[in-house]
Order: C-alpha cells, then sequence, then structure tokens
C-alpha cells in the first residue's frame, strides 16, 4: 500500500478516431482528422476544425438512446470514452458495487451545443441558464455510461479543465475521498466558441502549425476522454507521477512573456515526481498554435529545460484543440506512446520560432519512462502533469488531520449599494468591463482577504452553479443578431465560469492553486472539499473559496450573490 | 472636434465600456496602449470590430493593428485613407 496511483482503463474519441486503437493508428500514420467541417451547423465554412466523425444521433444509437430524446453532445461522445475506459479496465456495475466512485469531467461548453440549436428560434427565447449548467453533461455522462451511482463533479477552468479532473481524481484517492476515480473531459465543437475564438482572432484559416514561425492560430477541435484512477492497484496501463495547477495570474486571454504560469506548473510537477528535468522523453506540448500560446510555452521551456529539451510535439495537430477536453485527450495520446514506444510526431512544422525551440518530427522505437503532459487555459489556468512507464517510487504525503481545517473569515455581497465599495480596491478603468457578478465577487474576494490580513492568498477555488450568466447570454444574443460577424470578443473573454478565479488571482498575484467547480447546488461543497485537501496536503496555508451566481430577466443580471471565504489550517 | 474624431471617440466609449468618459476627455495624440489610456489585447480587438462595422476597413490581424492604433489621430488617418463606408 504504497500510494501509487494508476492509470486501469482508457477510452477516447475525437477527430482521429473513435476509439484507442484507431486513434494509436491515425499518430503512427501521421495522418491529421483536422479539415471541413461537416457537423457544425455555423456560417464559418471556411475555418478547418477537428471533429468526431460521427453526427450526435449516430452515437446516440451507440449508446442506445432513443432519437427523441435531446442530449448534449457533450454527454454522448463523453459516454462513449466512459464506456471504453470501464471495459478496459474491466469494470462494470457488479464489481463497482459497494464502492465510493466519482466522476469527474471538465468542460466549459457544458451543454450549449443543444441551448444554441434552439436559442433565437422561439420567442421567449431559451433559458440560457441550461447551457451554461455544465454539471448537467457530467451527469448525462454517469447515467449513460453506466455510471449512475457515481459522485458526479465538474471542472470548468477553460482549456485546462480535463487535466485538472485528472489531478483532483488523484488528490482526492490520496485523501480517501473515493475508492476509484473515473477523470477527463468533453467538449464538443459549438457555435458558441467557434465564434468566441473567431472574436478573439487565433483561429487559423489552414491547418494549424503549432510552434512554426509562420502559425496564425489554432483548429477547433473536439472530443471526450476519460481515465479510469485506482490507488495501490497491482498494476497499471501507466502511472501519475506528479502534477502541478498554477496560475499565470497576467491576464483573461493573453499569456505572459516569459510564461510565469506555464514554468510554475512544469517544475512544481516535476518536484512532486522527485525528478529532474532531464529524466522526461517526452513532452506533449500545449501547443496550440497561436501566437502567443507557442512563444510564451517555448520561453517556459528554456526556463524548466534549458537550452535543449526532450521530444516534443504538439498532437493538436491531429485532433485540433479539443479545448476543455484537451487535457485528457492528450494523457490518453502520452500513455498510448509510452506503450507502443513511440513519440508523436508535429505536424505541419517547417520553420523555427526565433529563439524558439523545434517540435520533434515524430519517433518509434523509443521507450519512454517519463512523459509530461501540459495544459494551460484561459485565465492563466496553467497545469502540467507527469506520467511514469514504470511503478514510481513510493512518496507518501502525510495528511494533516481533517478537524484542523476551520473557517475563519467569510464575506457576501449581494446587492448594488454594495459594490461601490470596489471603488477602494479598483480603478473605474479596471471595472469598465465587469458585470454585475464580477463586481460583487471580487469585493467579497478583497474584503475577506483583508478581515484575515491577507493580500494574496496560496489558492483560489471558485464555485458556481451558472457561470457568467449575463455575458454568456450577450454573447450567444451577439451570435443570433449579427450572424455569427463582427462580435464582441470583450463579451466572450469572460464568459468561461472560470473568470473570476483567474481575476481574482490576477489582481491578487497569486500564482497558486486555481480551479472552478461547476456542478449546480452541490458547486461549493465541492469547493470547500477541494480547500480542505488543499490544507491538509499542506499544498497551501491558507484558501480563498468564492461561490457566486446570478439570475437574469430581460438578459441581464437581476439578482447575483458572492461569498467568499478563507480556510486555514489551526496549528496544532 | 472634427465629425470623425467626434465619432470615432464615441464609438470607442460605447465598445470599450468607458463608461465615465466623454470625447473630450481622450487626447487625440496620446498613446492609447501602454502608459497612455491604458488599453489592452482585447481592446485592441474591439477596435478591429470599430473598423471594420463602421468605416467597412478589414485589418487581418491585431499585429497589423499595432500601427494604426497607436492614437486617435492615427486611427482617423488610417479611416481617411482606407474607408469604404
Amino acid at each position: 500500500m504504497d500510494g501509487t496511483i494508476s492509470i486501469n482503463g482508457m477510452g477516447i474519441v475525437c477527430a482521429i478516431g473513435d476509439d484507442r486503437q484507431a486513434v494509436l493508428d491515425s499518430l503512427l500514420r501521421k495522418e491529421s482528422g483536422i479539415g471541413p467541417m461537416q457537423y457544425l451547423p455555423s456560417r464559418h465554412r471556411d475555418i478547418p476544425v477537428g471533429e468526431v466523425k460521427m453526427s450526435t444521433g449516430q452515437m446516440k444509437r451507440l449508446l442506445g438512446i432513443a432519437d427523441d430524446v435531446q442530449v448534449s453532445r457533450t454527454s454522448v461522445m463523453g459516454a462513449l470514452a466512459v464506456r471504453e475506459a470501464l471495459a478496459q479496465a474491466g469494470l462494470d456495475a457488479a464489481s463497482l458495487a459497494g464502492k465510493r466512485v466519482a466522476l469527474i469531467s471538465g468542460t466549459t461548453v457544458g451543454v450549449m451545443d443543444v441551448t444554441e440549436q434552439v436559442y433565437g428560434k422561439t420567442e421567449e427565447g431559451v433559458e440560457v441558464p441550461q447551457g451554461n449548467e455544465c454539471g448537467r453533461s457530467t451527469e448525462e455522462i454517469a447515467a449513460f455510461s453506466g455510471l449512475g451511482g457515481a459522485s458526479c463533479c465538474t471542472i470548468c477552468t477553460a482549456c485546462s479543465s480535463a487535466l485538472n479532473a485528472i489531478m483532483l481524481g488523484c488528490e482526492m484517492l490520496k485523501n480517501d475521498e473515493a475508492d476509484m476515480v473515473v477523470a477527463g473531459g468533453s467538449e464538443p465543437l459549438s457555435r458558441y466558441h467557434l465564434n468566441g475564438f473567431n472574436s478573439l482572432m487565433i483561429l487559423d484559416r489552414q491547418r494549424c502549425r503549432p510552434f512554426d514561425d509562420s502559425r496564425e492560430g489554432l483548429n477547433l477541435g473536439e472530443g471526450a476522454a476519460f481515465v479510469v484512477l485506482e490507488k495501490d492497484a497491482p498494476e497499471g496501463l501507466a502511472y501519475i507521477g506528479g502534477y502541478a495547477n498554477r496560475c499565470d495570474a497576467f491576464h483573461q486571454t493573453a499569456t505572459s512573456k516569459d510564461g510565469d504560469g506555464a514554468f510554475l506548473a512544469m517544475r512544481d510537477a516535476l518536484k512532486m515526481a522527485g525528478i529532474g528535468p532531464e529524466k522526461i522523453g517526452y513532452i506533449n506540448a500545449h501547443g496550440t498554435g497561436t501566437p502567443d500560446n507557442d512563444a510564451s510555452e517555448s520561453a517556459a521551456f528554456r526556463r524548466v529545460f534549458g537550452d535543449t529539451i526532450p521530444d516534443m510535439s504538439s498532437t493538436k495537430s491531429y485532433t485540433g484543440h479539443t479545448t476543455s477536453a484537451s487535457g485528457a485527450v492528450e494523457t490518453v495520446i502520452c500513455v498510448l506512446a509510452m506503450q507502443n514506444g513511440f513519440v508523436p510526431a508535429s505536424l505541419g512544422w517547417s520553420r523555427m520560432i526565433p529563439g524558439g525551440f523545434a517540435p520533434t518530427m515524430g519517433r518509434t522505437g523509443v521507450c519512454l519512462d517519463y512523459v509530461m503532459c501540459n495544459s494551460f487555459g484561459f485565465g492563466g489556468n496553467d497545469s502540467s502533469m507527469i506520467l511514469c512507464r514504470k511503478r514510481p517510487a513510493p512518496a507518501p504525503v502525510p495528511l494533516r488531520d481533517a478537524a484542523q481545517v476551520r473557517l475563519v473569515a467569510r464575506r457576501s455581497v449581494r446587492s448594488d449599494e454594495e459594490l461601490s465599495a470596489l471603488k477602494e480596491f479598483l480603478s473605474p478603468m479596471e471595472t469598465r468591463r465587469m458585470g454585475k457578478i464580477m463586481k460583487a465577487s471580487l469585493l467579497s474576494a478583497f474584503l475577506a482577504l483583508r478581515d484575515r490580513g491577507l493580500s494574496c492568498p496560496d489558492a483560489i477555488v471558485t464555485a458556481t452553479s451558472r457561470g457568467m450568466l449575463e455575458c454568456s447570454t450577450l454573447f450567444l444574443e451577439d451570435i443570433a443578431a449579427n450572424d455569427e460577424q463582427l462580435l464582441k470578443p470583450t463579451l466572450f473573454m469572460q464568459s468561461t465560469h472560470n473568470t473570476i478565479g483567474s481575476a481574482i488571482a490576477i489582481r491578487t498575484g497569486c500564482h497558486g492553486y486555481n480551479i472552478t467547480y461547476s456542478q449546480g447546488d452541490r458547486s461549493l461543497e465541492w469547493a470547500v472539499r477541494d480547500a480542505a485537501m488543499r490544507l491538509r496536503t499542506g499544498e497551501a496555508r491558507n484558501v480563498l473559496v468564492c461561490a457566486f451566481d446570478e439570475t437574469l430577466s430581460g438578459g441581464r443580471t437581476a439578482q447575483f450573490a458572492a461569498e467568499s471565504r478563507i480556510y486555514t489550517l489551526e496549528e496544532s | 472636434m472634427d465629425e470623425l474624431l467626434y465619432n470615432l471617440k464615441l464609438q470607442i466609449i460605447d465598445a470599450l465600456n468607458l463608461e465615465d468618459m466623454t470625447p473630450e476627455d481622450i487626447d487625440d495624440d496620446a498613446p492609447l496602449f501602454g502608459d497612455g489610456l491604458g488599453l489592452d489585447s482585447i481592446d485592441a480587438l474591439e477596435l478591429i470590430v470599430i473598423l471594420d462595422k463602421h468605416y467597412g476597413i478589414k485589418l487581418a490581424s491585431p499585429a497589423q493593428g499595432k500601427e494604426v492604433f497607436k492614437s486617435i489621430n492615427c486611427i482617423a488617418d488610417y479611416i481617411r485613407k482606407n474607408r469604404s463606408k
């Protein structure tokens, strides 16, 4: 019983295959899945995408879901991947009976694909809240994959969601909060985020070229991948060596020039794994192909590895950027690479970024003992994980007593009158884009921190059932009213659920752990549980938990409430 | 104030949510980014939308905007030379 966490099953659905074997074959053949749009009903037919090569209806039939049942593409892709993972691990309802099973999924689109199909087509409009309830997709995945009894949890940290979901799974096993975890992520293409990324002018009109000097942006992809995680299993497909979630704390959509968040995540993942950078045989880079990401990730590589880096590639050149699912899609790809002794090629590269690094053109017949998988998200939510081919040396983490966790400060903000106090903390230039829910959340955080005499917390955990409802609704309106053209980037850039968590990090300069939960009424409960885990493992001495939600009337914020809490560990 | 400059400033105030400002508050020659007004990369994208929506000018990338968006006068000059509406 050495506490080792292993991956015992994997499932994947993405542009290069509907299962593990198909994905492996495409990687070995160096065949990209990026091409013309076939399934997404968008006017932007000129933008290449990495679609799963099945309609939602076809996936429903594979899962035995009746045609007239309305289900999100997020849920069906997720359920297919979970089913494959459970089958590989040899698990079914009978073997799971009596066990504490958690299903943790990373998504940001949630069930927005369903909402946008009907939005604007009825007189009242459709309730956007539905679309923003990311937790619903996870509950549907559980129901359709035979995990009906699992405890569902949804992580929304934009493009690092799935890697953070896997890391949370590991933490839950270490903290004895679950007996078995199925973790990963699912994200479909949607008009919503295709148009959002388009408004940010970071979509390449050609195939993406990660780390190439001529790169002009990313290609959006879609997919789902999940892994079965167990503690102390006799053997696994691969083992989790270490991981870290850190925050760039720089800007909502831009990355810091030197890649501060990426650097900290890689450095601390290596530290947890107890290995030096020279041990890494392959890096699966975040490598989106945007000018910004690839430059700052390269700068971060140089800080961690020096002037020579291990074989590095971006498999987004095959799958497209599967956004919230990418961390799990790429974890599965990393394990396939370790199991089959090859390094996946980076496609589309020909010219070095000045001062950058050349990605690998692929190698076979190699032995990969340690692999690094990077996943970075909007808001600077940057994570890195080390996977090991062989069982790593035990590195038990002593846990502090749960009874020592203390709530030491608590502030809530829920009225317009209270918001004027934000002037004490932020200038009008800084607050000009902020809706009421953002202002209320930031104010509650500043007040709670001040009550405790803190300027910067060690970790930030946010919780929301429906996220940035007003911004999301306004952006949906913008898409409908302007026929997907000339949309406002300001609305999209603050519409993800982790916007507030990263805004608090940016304003307080917190580069530590940063995560966002969205699981309906249980969001806060998950956040508090996470805070306790951070304190018990000693990763943080204090954790800021901020819970927020708003209701709309006529598409605008009607009521809002934000509450910030500080948790610490009582010294014994 | 020149009508183009005045309208442009109103469009910028609206798109960038500069709620407490009037056209008179924005200096025609002061830098819009960095030490001047203090705009950021998202504002640059909003300025690109303004050029397209109101003046029929399409910029290919945010990088192209760096030269054009130096000041209000720079933007106005660019509009005069390139507008199609």
